[in-house]
């Protein structure tokens, strides 16, 4: 294994790369612009009422140090990421003094769970049924799914999340349409709330799986199209193989290998449809975190969710280039 | 109409007759034909190497795909029958399950080794399992055993098993495939180009591997090569397609000697031998396009014999010698024509550059 090890090793060092210029920017975006959080949120304090200067000063001079803005650029840059490496964002300002760290911690698995399920569920279906599509071109039902997929493919996410919501939640209400579960049952490992988990990721996970299965299924489709024509697909074809093992070992085997690469390619974008279907089901997850801090001008959460999500979505990336050689043996040795 | 039949031993083991095979399609509603197999017949006997020459868009591929009932929409069948000694009926009479039970076991295949005919995400020995397996009736530690034993006598080492195709040569690659064609002892094997992706050095051995392993089981070959080079060193006997008809058919050697249509003369001449120094040259024209050939003889336009009948009348294919046919007015007077073609008054002799589409 020792290609595959250095393949590794060149990936590794390409995810670190990216979530260290990733959280780069992300200081330098909000340290370099001439908005001073201390200043706003001293300003926002004093607008209404009188205050005494003194007062004032000593306020800021505290949010200075707790915020560490006062140093020069560079100290504060090695502070962030000293941090950063600790996953510490310090405490929340809208809902203070609670740490941001145990913000993102609550509602990280919420976005995980529905996230990585939804995006796998929508993959694995929408292949299977482009692979087929693409091997048995005449059958109608999936020449029907073609044309249904294709017809949804163009709508953008919000559109759809906003017709689930009106379609579940108020023409034909059978589903809920907000919150990750029922606030009756008691949260732990129980059926009840499990069930009501389930029950709540219905709308924001179809919602999901909806604007990716599309491309999904018509990218599989051109690519088993195409490659039944190659010629170890004829030549099996020649060879009496049967069809099924074709299907199976000679045109699904070798159009997944492109698939998932396009799924690590499209993790970020799924990433950012996913944090506005979030907020639009008041799903508890990262998105509507994030949406909420802009709002509140939650400087430190704000950085948080994105520090995470750069991190996240890179860590889901070198976790998928990890698993390709298992798709296709001949990474191993470039 | 039929050959002679030349073959070794009791009956041919392909019988073609009347083969037709065209490529028809719908643009927008305008019925479009490409003529790619015109009205062949052919006999190929036991342990026999049969030759098939022509340049590119003559037609070979579509005659192969034909032949074996591989032909797939916008290429079908338009008349004619293929017969296999070890079929009890036209191989386009059989059911799906049959002809899959028949391949590989009966009906052998070499292709192009290029990289692409070997399963690239598939290790040697699982197209092994794919291909032969069933036709074997072994289990698997003996079956991997012979398997091994046959490369050994192909010149390859027991571990390209283990390897993906893209870990090996293309001469290794070649080796394979000849090696998975003859496993199952088939008693026909057709070889697609299987020479043409490799250099002259590779070629040569594994041309010799396939003689070897031919004459070691003793089955017949369907040799396809527009290299006539290959063809003097490895066919028996020869047939020249030209435009979709077969143009000439006969020994390997008399075809080399004396050569009787003007098209096999032209191939011949163009091959370069040892000390002569006078410069090649190419035949002017280019192939017809089949969804409209010329009328009449389909070379006509390009030949430099041509005469007025070539231009009215089709030549049949006719016995000018033992085991000797040409369909060319020129090489003899006594050929006839043809029977009158329900295609011929159609067609305006339009030379066109358009290659028919090998669509696959």
């Amino acid at each position: 294994m020792h290609g595959y090890g250095i393949y590794l090793l060149k990936r590794f060092a390409q995810f670190v790369l990216v979530v260290f210029i990733g959280i780069s920017l992300t200081f330098f975006i909000t340290h370099l612009t001439p908005i001073d959080p201390v200043d706003r949120m001293v300003a926002g304090m004093t607008t209404f009422g009188q205050s005494d200067p003194e007062a004032v000063e000593a306020m800021r001079e505290a949010l200075r140090a707790l915020y560490g803005t006062g140093a020069p650029l560079l100290d504060q840059y090695f502070e962030y990421w000293g941090r950063m490496l600790v996953f510490d964002f310090g405490p929340s300002l809208s809902s203070f003094p609670t740490p941001v760290s145990q913000l993102i911690g609550r509602a990280l698995p919420w976005t995980f769970g529905l996230l990585a399920t939804c995006t796998l569920i929508a993959w694995v279906l929408g292949n299977l049924l482009g692979g087929l599509a693409g091997y048995y071109r005449n059958n109608l039902a999936l020449k029907t799914f073609g044309v249904v997929a294709m017809g949804f493919h163009p709508i953008p996410h919000y559109i759809i999340a906003f017709l689930l919501l009106i379609l579940f939640g108020y023409l034909w209400p059978i589903l809920p349409i907000s919150g990750g579960a029922s606030q009756q049952v008691e949260r732990g490992l129980n059926l009840p709330f499990v069930l009501s988990v389930l029950k709540h990721s219905v709308l924001p996970g179809l919602a999901i799986i909806l604007i990716s299965i599309g491309s999904w299924f018509m990218g599989m489709r051109a690519l088993v199209s195409n490659i039944v024509t190659e010629d170890y697909v004829v030549y099996a074809e020649l060879g009496g193989v049967s069809r099924r093992r074709i299907m199976r070992s000679y045109v699904m085997r070798n159009a997944i290998a492109p698939q998932v690469t396009g799924l690590a390619m499209s993790m970020s974008g799924f990433y950012n449809a996913a944090i506005i279907i979030e907020y639009v089901f008041s799903y508890p997850g990262l998105g509507r975190l994030l949406i909420a801090g802009v709002y509140a001008g939650d400087y430190g959460l704000v950085l948080g969710v994105t520090a995470i999500s750069i991190v996240a979505v890179s860590a889901a990336v070198f976790l998928i280039d990890v698993l390709y050689p298992l798709f296709d043996p001949r990474v191993q040795l470039s | 109409m039929p050959a002679e039949a030349t073959g070794q031993g009791a009956g041919p083991v392909l019988t073609v007759r009347n083969l037709r095979a065209y490529y028809q399609m719908r643009y927008f509603g305008i019925f479009r034909e490409v003529r790619a197999v015109d009205d062949i017949s052919l006999e190929i006997g036991r342990n026999e190497i049969y030759g098939l020459a022509g340049e590119s868009s003559s037609g070979k591929t579509s005659f192969i795909k034909a032949i074996a009932a591989a032909n797939r929409p916008p290429l079908n069948i338009v008349g004619g029958s293929v017969r296999y000694s070890f079929l009890d009926r036209d191989i386009f009479r059989l059911d799906p399950q049959t002809l899959a039970a028949v391949r590989w076991k009966h009906l052998g295949y070499i292709m192009q080794g290029s990289m692409n005919v070997l399963n690239p995400v598939r290790r040697i020995r699982e197209s092994f399992v794919d291909f032969a397996f069933r036709h074997i009736g072994l289990p698997k530690a003996q079956f991997f055993a012979l398997v091994a034993a046959h490369l050994e006598r192909l010149h390859l080492p027991p571990d390209v098993l283990r390897a993906y195709p893209h870990e090996l040569s293309g001469g290794m690659r070649q080796r394979v495939t000849i090696a998975l064609a003859t496993i199952c002892r088939p008693e026909f094997i057709i070889a697609d180009e299987p020479t043409t992706a490799l250099d002259v050095v590779v070629q040569k051995g594994v041309l010799g591997m396939i003689r070897e392993a031919q004459q070691e089981i003793g089955s017949s070959i369907l040799f396809v090569t527009h290299d006539m080079a290959v063809h003097a060193n490895m066919a028996d006997r020869l047939g020249i397609m030209y435009a979709g008809r077969l143009v000439e058919e006969g020994p390997t050697r008399t075809i080399f000697a004396e050569p009787l249509h003007p098209y096999t003369a032209h191939l011949i001449q163009s091959l370069p031998r040892i000390g002569d120094l006078a410069p090649k040259k190419a035949l002017g024209g280019a192939p017809p396009n089949l969804a409209e050939p010329p009328p009449g003889c389909r070379f006509h336009p390009r030949c430099p014999l041509a005469m007025d009948i070539c231009r009215r009348e089709t030549p049949a294919l006719t016995t000018l010698a033992p085991g000797h046919r040409v369909a060319c007015f020129a090489a003899s007077p006594e050929v006839r024509p043809a029977p009158p073609d329900e295609d011929a008054g159609r067609a305006d002799g339009r030379e066109a550059a358009l290659q028919p589409a090998e669509g696959r």
